[in-house]
C-alpha cells in the first residue's frame, strides 16, 4: 500500500497520532514563520540601504566631481530630518539620478519627501520651512526613501554657499551600497541565535511521541514489514504534517512581514514589502524545513527499523561524558581568539557566536544529567525523584526541552549587557551648554554664517546673538598640548560648560590642565605657530568636567588675528521658546554644515539605544515564543510517550495534580539552572562583544538579569502543557494498547 | 436508604450498568465482597470483567447502580475523593505491571506511600520489607526493564499491598506469564493478601486457579452468569 494512503488512514483512525501530527504541524509552522522572517532580514536591510544609499554619497576626486554634497541630520524637536545640501558644479550633475529622486534642485530649490512636506505645512514658516528655503521643485518617490514616512530634504545651493563639510561627488548614484553594519551584525546574530532553537523546535516536534511510535513500528516490523516500508510510513506520516505546517507558516508570515515593516530602525520604518521574500526562497523554505523534519524523524527510527527487538527493550542509555563541559571554555577561547585576530570582523563574531551556541548544545545534556543526579540523591518528594530520574536517564531529550530557553536567555543577557554598558557610556560630548546650538566651519564661511544667522534672527524679532568661537591648539614650554577655545570669559560662562569658573580681571588663559612657560597657538595641527604674549596670566580653571579636561579658554585679546584663521564654531544660545526658530535661522545659513547641540546628540544616542533595545525585546520575545513552544511540545510529548504509566498511576489513585507537578518540575527545574548558566555565559559573551565597540566600559547591570526571569517564566508556562495532556490521558480507556 | 447486612461486605456493587454507546459492557451486576476473601472473576473476552473492576474501583463511573465501601456509597464521590480512596483503600495489579520505568523496584513500591505523604525513609523501608516478603531480595535497585515478567509482577503486587489496602483488584495479573511463573506469582499475591487481610478480586482465564479459590463469579454479556458457591 502507498505509504501516504496508509499514513492518512492511521491519522484518521488514531486520535493520538492525530494529536502528535497537530503538534508537529504547529511546531513546523512556528519555525517556518521565524525562518522566513530571519531570512528576509538581510534582504530587507539591503533593499533599504540600496534605496537610501544616495542620501550618503561617496566622495570622489576633484577631477571627477560634478557636484558638492553635504549629508547631515537636522532635528525638529526630537524628530530627525535627513538633510542633503547640494551644489552642482557642472551640467552633468543631474545626468543620472537615483530612482525616486525626481530632479536635482538648483540654487534656492528643494526636493522634499511627502512626510516632510506635510510637516512643513503643519508648522509656522520660521520654525521649519525657513531651513529649507527655496521653492519645492519635486517630491521624492518611495524608491528613494527608507520608509513612506521618512523625512528628507535635498536642498540646492550655489557652489560658494557650501561649507567645507561638503565633499566632491561624481554622481548621487555612487552612494548606493552604503551598509548598516550594526543592523547587519544584528541580523547575523539573530540568525545564529534564533535559527538553532527553530531547528530544535522542529526536531522536538518530529521526535514527538517517539517512544510510542517506536513500539508500534517494532510491532509492524515483527509482523513482517520491511524496514523500507516502516520508514516510508513514518516519513509519509511526518511529511503530511510538516508540509501542512510549512504552508501554514508561510501564510502566517506574510501579514507578519507587514507588521515588521513598522518597526523603526535608524530613525525610520520600512517600505511595506521590504520583508517580502522572493518566491524562490519561500519555496526553498517550504521544501527544506519539512525535509529536515522527515529526516530527523526517520533517522531516529532507523534503529527500530533494522533491529526491532533491540528497540523494544532498550533500557541502557549512555550517560553524557564530562568532556562535553570542555566545549564551553574551548568555544569561549575560540570566540575571544576570533575577536582578537579577526579585528572584530562580522564573520569572526558570528562564527564565534555559533561556536558558543554549539558548546551550549554539547554541555547542556551533561549539565542536565548532573542536575538530575542531584535530584535523584536529594529528593524529598516523589515529584523531584521522578524529575531527577528522567533528567538522568535521558539528559539529551530533557535538555531539548530547555534548549530554547537557554538560547533565549543567553541572547538576551548578552544583548542587554551590551546595551547597558553602551548606555553607561552615553552622554558627555559637547563643551557647550544644553541650550546652545553650534556649527563647525572654516573661518571664512563662519563669518558669513554668523552674519546671515543674525539677519535671519532679526527678521524674526530675535536678538542677533550668533557669535563665532575660533578653536586653536595650545602648547606650553614643556610640550603639553590642549585645545584652546578663543572666547571671552563672561561669554564662556554663559555659553559653555566653563560656567562655574571665576573670571580674572585681565585677558588670561584658563585651563583645567596646568600649563607652564611660554604658550603658543596653532590654527590647524602642525600649522604655523603664533606666540601668546609672554606675560599671559594662566589660571587654573577649577572644574572636574571630563569634557573640559583637555580644553583651555583663551581670551580673544591674546590672539587678535585668530578670527580669520583655522576652524571656527558658530555658536547660538537659545531658549525653549526660540529653539526651532533659532535652529532654522542657523540651519538656513549653515551652508550644509550640521547644526548640533548637546540635547540632539543625546537624543540621537538615545534613539540608537532605543532601536537596539526594541530589537532586543523583539528578539527575546521571539526566542521566548520558540522556547515556550519547544518546551510545551516536548512536555506534551513526554506525557504521551508515558501515557500507559501515567494512566495506571492515576488509576491507582495518584492525583493528576501530583503528576502534573512532577512534570512541571521536570521542565522547570533544569530550565532554571540552565538559565542561570546561560545568563552568565551571555554576560561573558556580551563583554566580549563590547571589546568591539571602541571606548565602551563593560559593566554588569540589572538588565542582564531580566532574561533569567523570562526564562523561568517561559519554562513554567511551557510546563503547564503537561496538565491538559494528562487530563486527556486520564479520559482515555486504561488498557487499550 | 443503605441496605443492612449481618456481615457487612467490605465492597458491594448494586445494579451496576455501564454502557458504551448502545452496547452494555455491564448490564446490571450485583456483587458483594466480604473482607479478606479471594474471588476469581471469569468469563469470555469482552464479557465485561475489566469494566466491572474499573466501576467497582471508581476508575470508571457507572451509568446506573451503586458502589459501597464498608457501607458507604462511593460512586457519587468526586474525582479527587475517588482518587484518594483508590490510593488508600484499594490496591491494583495490572496485566503488565505498569511500573514506572524511571523508578527502581523499591521506589515503585514506595511510590503510593510517598504520594500519600509518608516520609521518604519510612516509605523506602516499608517497600524493602515488602520486596523481601515477596521473595525479591537483591532486586530492590533494579529498574522494571531489568526484571523478568514474573519479577515485575511481584513488584507490582508489593506495590498494591504496601499501603495495606482493604481490596486488591487484579486484572489478568498473570496473563502475560508462562503457566508456572503465573502460578507462583498468583500464590504470592494470595499469600500476601491473606496476611494483610485484604480482599482480592482476580480476573483470570486460568480454570485451575479459579477452581482453587473459594469463590468464583462468572460474567457473561455484562451479567453475573453463575456463582460458585451459588
Ligand atoms: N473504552 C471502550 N470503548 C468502547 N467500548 C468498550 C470500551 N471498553 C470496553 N468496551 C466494550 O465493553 C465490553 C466489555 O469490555 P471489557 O470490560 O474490557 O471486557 P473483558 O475485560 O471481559 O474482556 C466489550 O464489548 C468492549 O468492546
Ligand atoms: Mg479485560
Amino acid at each position: 500500500m502507498n505509504p501516504f494512503v496508509l499514513g492518512l488512514r492511521v491519522m484518521r483512525a488514531d486520535r493520538r497520532t492525530r494529536t502528535s501530527s497537530i503538534l508537529i504541524l504547529v511546531g513546523v509552522a512556528v519555525a517556518t514563520i521565524l525562518v522566513s522572517l530571519l531570512a528576509s532580514l538581510p534582504q530587507a536591510v539591503q533593499e533599504r540601504s540600496e534605496r537610501t544609499g544616495w542620501q550618503e554619497p561617496i566622495s570622489t576626486s576633484e577631477e571627477d566631481a560634478t557636484m558638492r554634497v553635504s549629508s547631515t541630520v537636522d532635528h525638529f524637536g526630537d524628530t530627525a530630518i535627513k538633510r542633503i545640501d547640494i551644489a552642482a558644479d557642472s551640467p552633468k550633475a543631474g545626468a543620472e539620478l537615483p530612482p525616486g529622486v525626481p530632479k536635482l534642485p538648483g540654487p534656492d530649490q528643494v526636493v522634499l519627501s511627502p512626510a516632510l512636506a506635510e510637516l512643513i505645512k503643519e508648522n509656522p514658516e520660521a520654525m521649519l520651512a525657513k531651513r529649507f528655503a527655496g521653492a519645492q521643485v519635486g517630491t521624492f518617490g518611495e524608491e528613494s526613501l527608507s520608509a513612506p514616512d521618512q523625512l528628507v530634504a535635498l536642498v540646492g545651493h550655489q557652489p560658494t554657499e557650501l561649507t567645507s563639510e561638503a565633499v566632491p561627488v561624481a554622481s548621487l548614484n555612487d552612494g548606493i551600497g552604503t551598509s548598516d553594519g550594526m543592523l547587519e551584525l544584528l541580523a547575523g546574530v539573530g540568525i545564529v541565535v534564533l535559527l538553532v532553537p527553530s531547528l530544535v523546535l522542529v526536531a522536538s516536534a518530529s521526535r514527538l511521541t517517539a517512544a510510542r511510535r517506536e513500539r508500534r513500528l517494532a510491532a509492524l516490523r515483527l509482523a513482517g514489514a520491511t524496514p523500507r516500508q516502516v520508514l516510508g510510513m513514518v516519513a509519509a506520516e511526518t511529511a503530511l504534517a510538516a508540509i501542512a505546517g510549512a504552508l501554514l507558516g508561510l501564510l502566517a508570515a506574510t501579514p507578519l512581514h507587514q507588521v515588521v515593516s513598522h518597526v523603526p530602525w535608524a530613525g525610520a520604518t520600512w517600505q511595506p514589502d521590504d520583508f517580502t521574500l522572493p518566491v524562490s526562497i519561500s519555496v526553498l523554505i517550504a521544501v527544506l524545513i519539512p525535509a529536515l523534519v522527515v529526516l530527523a524523524a526517520t533517522l531516529g527510527l532507523r534503529r527500530v527499523a533494522t533491529n526491532p527487538l533491540g528497540a523494544a527493550n532498550a533500557q541502557e542509555r549512555q550517560r553524557p561524558k564530562a568532556w562535553r563541559l570542555l566545549a564551553i571554555p574551548v568555544a569561549g577561547l575560540a570566540f575571544l581568539g576570533a575577536l582578537a585576530s579577526g579585528q572584530g570582523s562580522q564573520l569572526a563574531v558570528l562564527g564565534g557566536l555559533a561556536l558558543v551556541v554549539l558548546a551550549a548544545t554539547l554541555a547542556g545534556p551533561w549539565l542536565t544529567s548532573v542536575i538530575g543526579g542531584v535530584f535523584v540523591r536529594a529528593w524529598r518528594r516523589p515529584a523531584l525523584l521522578l524529575a531527577g530520574r528522567r533528567l538522568r536517564d535521558d539528559p539529551k531529550a530533557a535538555y531539548r526541552a530547555s534548549a530554547g530557553v537557554v538560547l533565549a536567555v543567553f541572547t538576551g543577557s548578552m544583548a542587554l549587557t551590551v546595551l547597558g554598558s553602551i548606555e553607561a557610556m552615553a552622554g558627555g560630548g559637547s563643551e557647550y551648554r544644553d541650550n546652545v546650538l553650534y556649527v563647525r566651519a572654516e573661518a571664512d564661511s563662519a563669518k558669513r554664517i554668523v552674519r546671515e544667522t543674525n539677519e535671519n534672527l532679526g527678521q524674526n524679532g530675535l536678538r542677533a546673538s550668533a557669535i563665532s568661537v575660533p578653536m586653536t591648539y595650545l602648547s606650553d614650554a614643556e610640550g603639553q598640548q590642549v585645545q584652546g577655545m578663543v572666547l571671552d570669559c563672561s561669554s564662556a560662562k554663559e555659553l559653555t560648560r566653563f560656567e562655574g569658573v571665576t573670571c580674572p580681571a585681565q585677558p588670561s588663559v584658563l585651563s583645567p590642565t596646568s600649563l607652564a612657560g611660554q604658550l603658543s597657538a596653532e590654527y590647524e595641527p602642525g600649522g604655523q605657530q603664533q606666540r601668546l604674549p609672554a606675560d599671559t596670566p594662566v589660571w587654573s580653571a577649577d572644574t572636574a568636567d571630563p569634557v573640559l579636561a583637555n580644553m583651555a579658554l583663551v581670551d580673544p585679546a591674546l590672539l587678535p588675528e585668530v578670527a580669520d584663521k583655522g576652524t571656527v564654531t558658530v555658536v547660538l544660545p537659545t531658549t525653549p521658546d526660540t529653539l526651532e526658530v533659532a535652529r532654522s535661522a542657523l540651519a538656513s545659513a549653515a551652508g550644509g554644515a550640521e547644526v548640533r547641540s548637546l540635547p540632539t546628540m543625546l537624543a540621537e544616542q538615545d534613539a540608537k539605544l532605543a532601536d537596539l533595545r526594541r530589537v532586543t525585546v523583539i528578539g527575546l520575545l521571539t526566542a521566548g515564543l520558540l522556547a515556550g513552544a519547544s518546551a510545551a511540545i516536548t512536555a506534551a510529548g513526554s506525557v504521551l510517550d508515558r501515557r500507559r504509566t501515567f494512566g495506571s498511576l492515576m488509576a491507582a489513585g495518584t492525583p493528576l495534580g501530583v503528576l502534573a507537578r512532577a512534570l512541571r518540575a521536570e521542565a522547570a527545574l533544569p530550565a532554571l539552572v540552565a538559565t542561570l548558566g546561560a545568563g552568565a555565559l551571555g554576560v561573558g559573551v556580551g563583554f566580549g562583544l563590547l571589546t568591539l565597540i571602541e571606548g565602551s566600559i563593560p559593566m554588569l547591570n540589572a538588565w542582564s538579569l531580566v532574561p533569567v526571569g523570562l526564562g523561568i517564566l517561559v519554562a513554567l508556562i511551557a510546563a503547564t502543557a503537561a496538565a491538559p495532556t494528562l487530563r486527556r490521558v486520564r479520559s482515555e480507556p486504561l488498557s487499550d494498547e | 436508604m443503605a441496605p443492612q447486612w449481618t456481615a457487612q461486605p467490605v465492597l458491594a456493587g448494586r445494579g451496576l450498568v455501564k454502557r458504551y454507546g448502545n452496547e452494555h459492557a455491564l448490564a446490571g451486576v450485583d456483587i458483594d465482597v466480604t473482607a479478606g476473601e479471594a474471588i476469581a472473576i471469569v468469563g469470555p473476552s469482552g464479557s465485561g470483567k475489566t469494566s466491572l473492576l474499573h466501576v467497582l474501583a471508581g476508575i470508571l463511573p457507572a451509568d446506573e447502580g451503586q458502589v459501597f465501601l464498608a457501607g458507604q456509597r462511593i460512586d457519587q464521590l468526586n474525582e479527587a475523593n475517588r482518587s484518594e480512596l483508590r490510593r488508600k483503600e484499594f490496591g491494583f495489579v495490572f496485566q503488565n505491571g505498569m511500573l514506572v520505568d524511571e523508578l527502581t523496584a523499591q521506589e515503585n513500591v514506595a511510590l503510593p506511600m510517598l504520594l500519600g505523604d509518608v516520609a521518604k525513609a519510612q516509605a523506602l523501608r516499608a517497600a524493602r520489607e515488602w520486596l523481601d516478603q515477596l521473595d525479591l531480595p537483591g532486586l530492590a535497585e533494579r529498574r522494571p526493564g531489568e526484571l523478568s515478567g514474573g519479577q515485575a509482577q511481584r513488584v507490582a503486587i508489593a506495590r498494591a499491598l504496601a499501603h495495606q489496602p482493604k481490596v486488591i483488584f487484579a486484572d489478568e495479573p498473570t496473563g502475560a506469564l508462562d503457566t508456572r511463573t503465573g502460578e507462583e506469582t498468583m500464590r504470592a499475591l494470595l499469600d500476601a493478601a491473606a496476611q494483610t487481610g485484604a480482599a482480592v478480586l482476580i480476573v483470570t482465564h486460568d480454570r485451575d486457579l479459579a477452581a482453587s479459590l473459594p469463590r468464583t463469579v462468572a460474567i457473561r454479556d455484562g451479567r453475573v452468569a453463575s456463582e460458585v458457591p451459588a
